[in-house]
């Protein structure tokens, strides 16, 4: 298990990365690498542990907007009143936490995944997003949870048509990611009220028993209180 | 008792005792802690709520008011008739009104630019070849730092009535290039290269879509114009990091960028003369 809860001295290596925290000149030293890239950090203090958690992504490469736009590889038609369970796979960034007596600090943040981003919207008031593109799903599907989670989205279409979807952006500062040993999910809702509008949130709640819930970076960064739902106002 | 008494009712001049003159620089101490306490509250709790600029304004006129009510209920202690002052003031008013046209001017146009606000502070923007860094805008003039590090002051009656260019008012932004060609290279080779190259880099976005098309049959090159759009923070960079990419990626797939040339015909065969 790559994810989880560790206490120093710790050497960890999965696939390309490997973590190690050891102890070095009466300090501990932190060290990554993976795909030849390193990074090191010295940590003055004794007693802490080391939290490595997949967390939302939106820090790679630099962390310009809390939007994460999903496209889909096929389009979807809901029909009229219709709620549907779908699922799609979403980047994961991996972070590395300490944690002291108390205080959480993030120390290190990495992904495996290729970024882009994306203007969703027009340019005069749209909003920047990570962009990512997944096929939909009826059943979880298999993933690399180094790489990517699952998202189980609930479409719900509050209209009396039939809808087109061909996407879903979210605000990612609201995610709430649990993980196993296999997977790294969280669960969303999207409440379709018109054919280019619907509102996107995030459920508190594991998608599988037995799954730890992330830590949440915008609240280990003590973000200003942000509301609780995005709306998609520049189509689905 | 009796001393204390004395000295505190002791005329200092006309009517204003000892005492009048204690009150008023309490009044005046108290005011000053009344605006320092209501400021860091105001900081504390609505930092995160109004942008700087927003929240200077509300500062200093919290700080004014209290201050300004301070002083005209300690100037009777003082011995100093109000409405003597109110027609005195309103008299000079007028007249540094009329002496101070540019400042009224500056401050009116200052109170718009915080209402209309075309520019917010952290902004980049040019006004007239002034280009930088909004620092402050305040009640007569904006403060720009320019790109090279300068402190420059404009009158805000200049920003507001010149035209702005505001670089960041919109979320993404569009840059170009020209890469001139060999008419000998292969141009739909060097647009594919070209296009997986912006398909690489994480911040060229992918909505609104990169352009990458040939432009022009130049005298020299076949000259392929590209056009990527880029959120506002990184453009620069990514402008920079791409062009050197695309030259070298080219030149690595043995496609050149030409120098200008000439193609001279002569009328009779030109003879050489080599030097030994």
């Amino acid at each position: 298990m790559f994810f989880g809860i560790y206490k120093p001295p710790l050497e960890i290596k999965k696939e390309n990365i490997s973590i190690k925290v050891e102890k070095k000149d009466k300090a501990f030293l932190y060290k990554r690498g993976k795909n030849g890239e390193r990074r090191e950090k010295f940590i003055l203090f004794d007693d802490f542990e080391i939290h490595i958690n997949p967390v939302e992504p939106l820090n790679t490469p630099q962390e310009i907007s809390p939007y994460l736009f999903i496209n889909f590889s096929k389009s979807l038609l809901i029909g009229p009143k219709k709620r549907e369970k779908i699922y799609i796979k979403f980047p994961i960034e991996i972070a590395v936490f300490i944690k002291g007596k108390g205080d959480v600090e993030v120390i290190d943040i990495f992904s495996l995944i290729k970024n882009k981003f994306t203007l969703y919207g027009d340019i005069r008031s749209g909003v920047v997003c990570k962009y990512y593109e997944s096929e939909v799903y009826k059943e979880v599907p298999d993933v690399n949870n180094l790489l990517e989670g699952v998202i189980e989205l609930t479409l719900q279409n509050q209209t009396k048509e039939w809808v087109e979807v061909n996407k879903v952006v979210f605000n990612a500062y609201l995610m709430k990611i649990y993980y196993n040993e296999n997977l790294v999910s969280c669960i969303s809702k999207m409440a379709i009220k018109s054919k280019v509008l619907a509102e996107t949130s995030f459920v508190d709640k594991p998608l599988q028993k037995n799954m730890k819930k992330s830590l949440e970076l915008f609240v280990s960064r003590r973000l200003p209180i942000i509301p609780s739902e995005f709306t998609m106002e520049w189509g689905l | 008792m009796s001393f204390i008494h004395k000295f505190l009712n002791f005329k200092l001049y006309s009517e204003v005792t000892v005492s009048d003159i204690l009150l008023s620089i309490l009044i005046l101490f108290i005011s000053t802690i009344l605006i320092k306490a209501i400021n860091l509250n105001l900081r504390r709790f609505l930092k995160d709520k109004l942008e700087k600029q927003e929240l200077s304004l509300i500062e200093k006129v919290v700080s004014y008011t209290i201050l300004g009510i301070a002083i005209i209920s300690i100037l009777p202690m003082l011995g100093i008739n109000i409405s003597g002052i109110l027609v005195a003031g309103g008299i000079a008013g007028i007249a540094l009104g009329f002496a101070s046209q540019k400042v009224v001017s500056n401050l009116l146009s200052g109170v718009f630019l915080m209402i209309e606000r075309p520019i917010r502070i952290g902004q980049q923007l040019d006004v007239e070849g002034i280009r930088g860094f909004v620092e402050d805008i305040n009640v007569i003039s904006t403060i720009i730092r320019t790109y090279d590090g300068l402190y420059v002051r404009v009158p805000n009656e200049k920003v507001f009535t010149s035209s702005i260019t505001n670089f960041v008012a919109h979320v993404v932004r569009r840059f170009e290039y020209t890469v001139g060609i060999r008419y000998s290279d292969d141009a739909e080779k060097a647009l594919r290269i070209i296009k997986s190259l912006i398909e690489e880099n994480p911040f060229a976005l992918k909505n609104p879509e990169p352009q990458v098309f040939v432009d022009n049959l130049g005298d020299n090159a076949v000259e392929i114009k590209v056009r990527i759009w880029a959120p506002v923070q990184v453009w620069y960079s990514v402008k920079m990091e791409l062009l050197w990419k695309i030259k070298k990626t080219l030149e690595e797939n043995g496609i050149e960028i030409p120098f200008p040339q000439r193609v001279l015909w002569f009328a009779n065969d030109v003879k050489i003369k080599k030097n030994k």
